[in-house]
């Protein structure tokens, strides 16, 4: 029994001609209550679109034009918004790129924890407070019943993406999805942040989303990796077959043009060509403009997924 | 122009309609002696105060002269300030923001300083109180004699300033931080060409706007001084001085005499106005991901 | 010429902190960016700088090229004080430092076509004005893009498009010493290949001198030949580059080299998370309270 099943999930743009632009275009993937999947794609490949839609936290002009995301029996694109407030913070809680826009600077850290924390639950102000301190502590602040009273601007930015965990798994969601969550932060700091995520998810029980655009980053954490190009699903599998022996060209290529601290120097495996731009997607397989296996079928036909639904690969030339 | 074609399309009839009115404006200012159907200053004592009618259509005032072709001819004095003024002010307030935006340090501080100061100056009350104090005459300048009109029009000039320096000054400081701004500094590439090729026309779009919103409230501020008498001096005809004039028909029942005229500011305005709105939505980054996107 | 291309001697770079009130009330403390640092880039040297934010790589990157000043210390150019070549704002000197920049969204006039970027900074260096279109075609190829580019306006291009016209920019000065500052951070990893491959190439084909500041210690390894690891404001370490990447001896160079995401082989254990991560994890917590305190 999945946690959250995304069935045909499409987001689309309003053009200015009234025409819809399509971003994401039909992403199906399924979580497991305490998963960790990462969904892996560089910009324009629609990983974060997807999971801003799950959240229903798309802002116009983009919305989810078709599809379902299924959690609790419900399709979160049809629910009210009131049940979908309930839904968010609660039982799936979303941690952004950039933890200083993500937080008010004219609130304390423990107001904005206490915040969502009597948003969600009948507690009193000080249980509240406790609450939040022991959700501080979980993330690995220490002293953090002071630190509570303590601004966004005393904080570091690793402290700040410490602080939005903390927000995040106060109401203990059944599901964290975490956007990128490393990325505006240096190496040793995001080393720290992945482990983070690994012991809360270990501790917790809590699914994880991560999304990212580093394959060797998620790798590190994750069960399952759904690689994404050109706002479609392109491989879905267990992180061992993806980085052993990834089918997907893409897949592959992103691989081999991350360098290395091991092994002989060289040039890098370069991928020619840039991602497609939005309104402007191939007929067929996203990837293949710039595919060094493409053959006659892959520019003007997309491949269907095939493969079981722990490994499925969509391409007319898997390796 | 072939990149603002998409944009055009998405311009709403409400800034056509700002637009026709403007336009219509200019042209009769420019062709008023074409248009005119009468000498906007001939005294006609046998037709004074006529209602409109076919021969009059907008009627005649108390000296028996068209009231519109005083209206017509009175759009080249409101337009000459309106546009003057905000000229004056565009030139003396971008390079002001420019040059504190570049210049950065202690020349920023003290420009950016008196920027502030003159803002500070109530417009309409300093306008009013400095004609008063040179007086409504023609003003000798060495050699040269300046109308009544040019003194408004640089004072009124000299009082939009800072907001064009302001806004120059924001939108020109992200711009000197930019990294092509950076290059073109490390190719050693004049200040000149610098601030004059890559900083100043990135920061363009804002100050249009602006001048359009401007040239409105130029033409209030010439009816107003008109208005007090301190401006346009009889008999030439302006839309203030019309005003003023017609104090006292509004109580003797000629309501031809303040209501064109009235009128006459009321769409000037409201044309810049939605000219200013619709140049706005076109320079907007906004409309301009919209067009991209499509 | 034997000296080296560039030198720094002692250099300090501090920045006034705190607020106007405290500066009038004597307050005033200064951020030090930069610490008393000293080093020499030979010609045709390939150096890539390492370090986190604040560790003072782009203070120096800005001191080198002249954009900032330092407050003590020199920065020699071929031997001659940039403080005395500055001067000279529009010099012959300038074309010999050029910088690829980060940002590859702000690096290029929105409002300029690409051929415009190119024909214009050729001017500056003198080149005739018939042999210009031809010379801008040239630089277009030699990073790898077509002739179609010239007419195009940066937003119609990707960000590696934009970044390769960037560095077409910064060649077109005929420079001998390139700085470039995260030049692929800002671009999705399957372009920084296509970037980090062409300046490889043009370092091999045209001699060039590069000061490479990246946080990504792989890339460095795969483009440089030497490294410099900075810490707040301070050299730590220096070398050849795979001797300081297979023996780091600083804890510093070992935590930058731990922290690098490995994939599945970096998969953490569950029960107990990698051992000189947690130790690494627990200093720089610390190091953190103490910056925020």
């Amino acid at each position: 029994m999945s946690l959250l099943s995304i069935e045909g999930l499409r987001v689309g743009f309003r053009g200015a001609n009234g025409g819809v632009i399509e971003a994401v275009r039909g992403v199906d993937f399924a979580i497991a209550p305490g998963e960790a999947v990462g969904i892996v794609g560089e910009s324009g490949s629609g990983k974060s679109l997807s999971m801003l839609a799950v959240m229903r936290l798309l802002a116009s002009p983009a919305r989810a034009t078709g599809g379902r995301v299924i959690f609790d029996g419900a399709d979160l694109l049809q629910v009210g918004e009131a049940r979908m407030r309930a839904v968010r913070g609660r039982d799936i809680a979303m941690v952004f790129q950039d933890p200083q826009s993500s937080l008010n600077p004219a609130l304390t850290i423990g107001r904005q924890i206490t915040d969502v924390v009597r948003a969600h639950q009948q507690v009193s102000a000080g249980q509240a407070r406790r609450i939040a301190a022991e959700a501080l502590e979980r993330v690995g602040i220490r002293d953090a019943a002071r630190r509570l009273d303590a601004y966004p601007h005393e904080f570091s930015g690793g402290m700040r993406q410490r602080a939005l965990i903390a927000m995040a798994i106060a109401c203990q969601p059944r599901l964290l999805i975490a956007d990128e969550p490393t990325t505006a932060l240096d190496v040793t700091v995001q080393a720290q942040i992945v482990d983070l995520i690994a012991e809360l998810r270990r501790d917790l029980g809590i699914a994880v989303i991560f999304i990212s655009h580093n394959l060797q980053l998620v790798s590190e954490i994750v069960d399952r990796v759904v690689v994404m190009y050109g706002g479609k699903v392109v491989e879905d599998g267990p992180v061992e077959a993806i980085e052993l022996a990834p089918r997907h060209p893409y897949t592959r290529l992103l691989r081999a043009c991350v360098p290395s601290l091991v092994g002989p120097v060289g040039p890098l495996v370069a991928i020619e060509g840039a991602p497609p731009r939005l309104g402007r997607m191939p007929a067929g397989c996203p990837f293949s403009p710039r595919c060094p296996r493409a053959v006659e079928p892959c520019a003007s036909e997309m491949p269907e997924m095939v493969g079981e639904a722990s490994r499925r690969v969509a391409c007319w030339r898997p390796q | 122009m072939n990149r603002f074609g998409p944009a055009l399309r998405a311009i709403d009839w409400t800034g056509w309609l700002g637009a026709a009115i403007v336009i219509c404006i200019v042209l009769a200012a420019v062709f008023a002696p074409l248009i005119a159907p009468y000498d906007p200053i001939a005294l006609s004592v046998e037709d004074r105060l006529s209602a409109p009618d076919a021969a009059h259509w907008l009627g005649t005032d108390q000296a028996g002269r068209d009231v519109l072709s005083r209206i017509i001819f009175g759009a080249r004095a409101s337009l000459a300030v309106g546009i003057g003024a905000v000229t004056i002010g565009a030139l003396l307030g971008v390079s002001a923001g420019l040059f504190a935006a570049y210049k950065g340090g202690l020349g920023e501080q003290i420009t950016m300083r008196l920027v502030d100061g003159i803002a500070s100056i109530p417009l309409l009350v300093w306008a009013i109180a400095i004609v008063g104090i040179l007086g409504v005459g023609p003003l000798p300048v060495g050699p040269l004699v300046l109308p009544n009109e040019f003194k408004i029009v640089v004072l009124v000039g000299c009082l939009f300033s800072p907001v064009f320096a302001r806004i120059t000054y924001a939108v020109a400081k992200r711009i000197v931080g930019a990294d092509y701004v950076k290059a073109r500094y490390l190719q050693g590439a004049s200040h000149w060409d610098i601030v004059l090729g890559d900083i100043l026309p990135n920061c363009l779009s804002p100050i249009i706007v602006q001048a359009t919103l401007l040239v409105a409230i130029g033409i209030v501020v010439e009816a107003s001084i008109s208005f007090v008498g301190l401006g346009v001096q009889p008999p030439a005809p302006s839309w203030g001085t019309m005003l003023s004039d017609a104090r006292n028909a509004i109580y003797s029942g000629e309501w031809w005499l303040p209501v064109f005229p009235g009128l006459a500011i009321s769409l000037t305005v409201i044309g810049f106005n939605l000219l200013g709105d619709a140049v706005r939505d076109l320079f907007d980054p906004r409309s301009e991901a919209r067009t991209l996107v499509a | 010429m034997t000296g080296p291309l560039l030198s720094l001697r002692n250099v300090t770079k501090s920045f006034p902190q705190g607020g106007l009130v405290d500066r009038l009330l004597g307050r005033e403390t200064r951020f030090v960016a930069l610490d008393d640092v000293s080093l020499e880039i030979a010609r045709g040297d390939v150096v890539g700088i390492v370090g986190e934010s604040g560790s003072g790589k782009s203070t120096l990157a800005n001191l080198a090229v002249g954009l900032a000043r330092p407050s003590s210390g020199e920065v020699l150019l071929d031997g001659e004080p940039l403080s005395a070549l500055m001067r000279d704002h529009g010099g012959p000197w300038r074309r010999r430092i050029q910088m690829v920049f980060q940002d590859s969204s702000s690096a290029l006039n929105p409002r300029k076509t690409i051929g415009r970027c190119l024909t214009e900074t050729l001017a500056l260096r003198g080149v005739p004005r018939v042999e210009r279109g031809q010379e801008a075609l040239a630089l277009l190829t030699l990073v790898g893009l077509g002739p179609e580019m010239a007419p195009r306006l940066p937003h119609e291009l990707s960000g590696g498009q934009r970044q390769r016209v960037g560095l077409a920019r910064a060649l077109a000065m005929q420079p001998d010493l390139l700085i470039a500052d995260e030049p692929v951070s800002s671009l999705d990893v399957s372009l920084q290949a296509q970037v980090i491959n062409l300046l490889s190439r043009l370092t091999r084909e045209l001699g060039l001198t590069l000061l490479f500041i990246s946080h990504d210690l792989a890339l460095v390894r795969t483009l440089c030949t030497r490294i410099i690891v900075m810490r707040k404001g301070e050299i730590v370490e220096q070398g050849a580059c795979l001797d300081v990447l297979d023996q780091p001896t600083h804890p510093y160079t070992k935590l930058l080299i731990a922290a690098v995401p490995k994939g599945i082989a970096g998969r953490r254990s569950p029960g107990q998370p990698d051992a000189m991560r947690a130790a690494a994890a627990t200093s720089q917590t610390r190091d953190e309270f103490h910056g925020a305190a």
